[in-house]
């Protein structure tokens, strides 16, 4: 594999950081990007996968349940529903060709998925057009074919056709080069589940019973007196200038207009209208789920947090098929605008207030387990929130483009732990 | 953070025994080592995780392989590469042969074996990544403690057999006594071995004064 990569535009390991940011190759005219998809071995054909079809769709529903990314010794694999697929894959002015899908030839079976959508990306003090590549799966059966080598080039292809030249993505794999490594945290929320899945064990020096104590959480958010409710459509500008104002102090971030918030943080939160009680109760086909915190006094949104819904099978136990993760998404609070507040601790304190109902909020909707990797300003509340380190590990990657390292996992430079990366992937 | 590239003969080694069928003879040392050192030349020299617990026996091995590769070869990856590619010869790779055809190994297996993992679709790329808790490695510091927490009564049998010396209700330096582990465990045979051993229902828990029982129901919350 490292052979193939040896041959694309990406910093190879052991490279001196970089001293200056930019692109590894130049944009092509686009009578210069090569016009045919790139040959597949004997059997295969390429396919655009249509997400709007519920057939489709049910196909790299169950490619990705079957055969995507699963944990170090094989317990856990991902398995994103249909409903998630169908928004994380589609956000304003995504393209069709961009959800590329390999069958066989013979019986039409989908046994491979790649696939990108339009971002704005800011690395430092640049800013341009990129594609956000996930969900690479291959069949377990066809491992040995090397296809995806060949799914990554035709992707690549793909996106040099409407004109995006640099791409981000990430794999728990170490693939030359990281910008940043992120660690995975776990906040336990259904505490004798999480240990009849082995997802944790009791440490001998406790009991259950203590270890269940230790993560009881409130029934009730604490700021639902003053102003936390579900973000309605209305709150979208105000969500959209906080967002940006507050993503420009981590070293990368997805830029994001109105349509692009609303899509992120609106579009996938179900069927069903908004009652006094509907903050606690998920909704049909509810992926994403979005909280502001309005000032009753200004009308302010001066806070908001989100978490997204993405559940894994449990491979190892019949006493449960699947284990509900929430994972944080973004949030923001205008106290990080305030001059000192972060140096003060006034920072801190808020960001555990906000996500400390976050937590709360996630034990309602019948959530086990929330996650959040050390990024943004996660770093500050993971240990106040008893979220415990995890064994995976999350790499950062740019396709050509140069940028030295990023703060995860680790401070670099004068940065602290987190404050390098400011994109959450799905 | 490995700075080592492996060579195409290597990535050539680790293709061919992703897949080879003469694995599925090789003993489980011969696999853990090549599990090892396929870990240290290709993720980090050493285990960037904390020891599993002795109840996770494959994950523990599996550590133990990889923290063994690291502390054997060092900075010197050169030599951890020659000597995994050596093993792959034994086992029937060289340098021109492709991969073995595929369909002689279950692919749905373990994967620990030397080839890809099968983190990160296809044991290659994109996506996000599937992550457990990392276990601590505590000890009770007390034989029997950990026997009632694994809850294998034959075992426990064993070993109080092996131990008629042991009191089955001494404290462990938690303050839990065997039996206050198995209830809280749910361990159902080891609870009516341990008292049919003399095991004292009325010793309460000195640090962690609860009521312990194993209705599930109610240890929920």
């Amino acid at each position: 594999m490292r052979q193939f990569w040896g041959t694309q535009p990406v910093p190879q390991l052991g490279e001196e950081s970089p001293t200056a940011d930019g692109y590894i190759e130049p944009s092509k005219p686009s009578e210069e990007v090569r016009q045919e998809p790139y040959p597949l071995p004997k059997d295969f054909g390429w396919t655009t996968v249509d997400v709007n079809d519920p057939v489709q769709l049910r196909e790299v529903y169950e490619l990705l349940s079957g055969h995507y990314v699963e944990d170090d010794v094989a317990s856990f694999r991902f398995q994103y529903s249909a409903h998630f697929l169908h928004w994380a894959l589609q956000p304003p002015g995504y393209h069709k060709e961009w959800h590329i899908g390999v069958r066989v030839a013979s019986n039409n079976k989908l046994v491979a998925f790649i696939s990108g959508v339009p971002m704005t990306v800011r690395v430092r003090d640049n800013t341009f057009k990129a594609s956000e590549v996930n969900f690479l799966c291959v069949h377990k059966k066809l491992r040995s074919k090397r296809l995806a080598p060949v799914l990554i080039k035709e992707i690549t292809r793909q996106c040099h056709l409407k004109g995006i030249f640099q791409a981000l993505y990430t794999a728990g794999l170490l693939l030359p080069t990281p910008i940043s490594t992120c660690r995975y945290y776990h906040r336990m929320i259904n505490v004798k589940k999480l240990v009849e899945v082995n997802f944790t064990s009791v440490p001998s020096s406790m009991t259950l019973a203590r270890l269940i104590r230790l993560n009881k959480l409130p029934d009730t958010p604490k700021l639902l007196a003053h102003g936390l409710r579900e973000m309605e459509d209305r709150d979208v500008p105000q969500v959209t200038a906080l967002y940006n104002r507050y993503m420009d102090r981590f070293g990368t971030a997805h830029i994001m207009d109105e349509e692009e918030i609303r899509h992120s943080l609106l579009s996938g939160r179900g069927e069903g209208p908004s009652t006094p009680d509907s903050w606690k109760i998920p909704r049909e086909k509810q992926v994403v789920w979005t909280y502001v915190v309005e000032n009753p006094e200004t009308h302010r949104i001066t806070d908001y947090f989100s978490f997204f819904s993405l559940p894994s099978t449990v491979m190892t136990t019949d006493k449960h098929n699947l284990l509900n993760a929430a994972y944080v998404f973004y949030y923001a609070t205008d106290v990080a605008l305030l001059d000192g507040a972060e140096e003060d601790g006034r920072l801190k304190k808020r960001l555990e207030e906000v996500l400390g109902d976050c937590l709360i909020i996630a034990n309602c909707c019948q959530f086990d387990v929330v996650n959040a990797l050390t990024l943004m300003d996660n770093v500050q509340f993971l240990s106040e929130l008893r979220f415990h380190t995890g064994d995976g590990m999350l790499n950062y990657y740019l396709y050509n483009w140069r940028t030295a390292p990023l703060a995860g996992v680790n401070p670099v430079g004068g940065v602290p732990a987190g404050k390098g990366v400011g994109v959450v992937m799905l | 953070m490995s700075t080592h590239t492996p060579s195409p003969t290597f990535e050539s080694a680790a293709a061919y025994l992703s897949n080879a069928s003469s694995l599925s003879a090789v003993s489980n040392t011969i696999k853990l080592e090549l599990y090892g050192l396929y870990k240290y030349l290709t993720v980090s020299h050493t285990p960037n995780t904390s020891r599993p617990s002795i109840f996770d026996m494959t994950g523990r091995a599996k550590w133990d392989a990889w923290n063994t590769a690291g502390k054997t070869y060092g900075g010197k990856a050169g030599e951890a590469e020659a000597r995994y590619i050596a093993i792959a010869r034994d086992l029937g790779w060289s340098e021109d042969k492709a991969p073995a055809p595929q369909g002689h190994l279950d692919l749905d297996s373990d994967d620990g074996e030397g080839g890809e993992s099968s983190r990160g679709g296809g044991g290659f790329g994109f996506g996000t990544s599937v992550s457990t808790m990392s276990t601590s490695e505590e000890k009770s510091g007390s034989a029997l403690s950990d026997l009632a927490i694994a809850g294998n009564a034959h075992e426990l049998q064993l070993f109080l057999d092996a131990n008629p010396n042991v009191d089955v209700n001494t404290r462990d330096e938690n303050g839990y006594t065997a039996l206050h582990l198995a209830c809280d465990r749910g361990h159902i045979d080891v609870v009516r071995l341990l008292l049919g051993r003399g095991a004292d229902p009325s010793i309460k828990v000195t640090s962690d004064p609860i009521t312990y029982h194993t209705d599930p129901d109610t240890l929920q919350g």
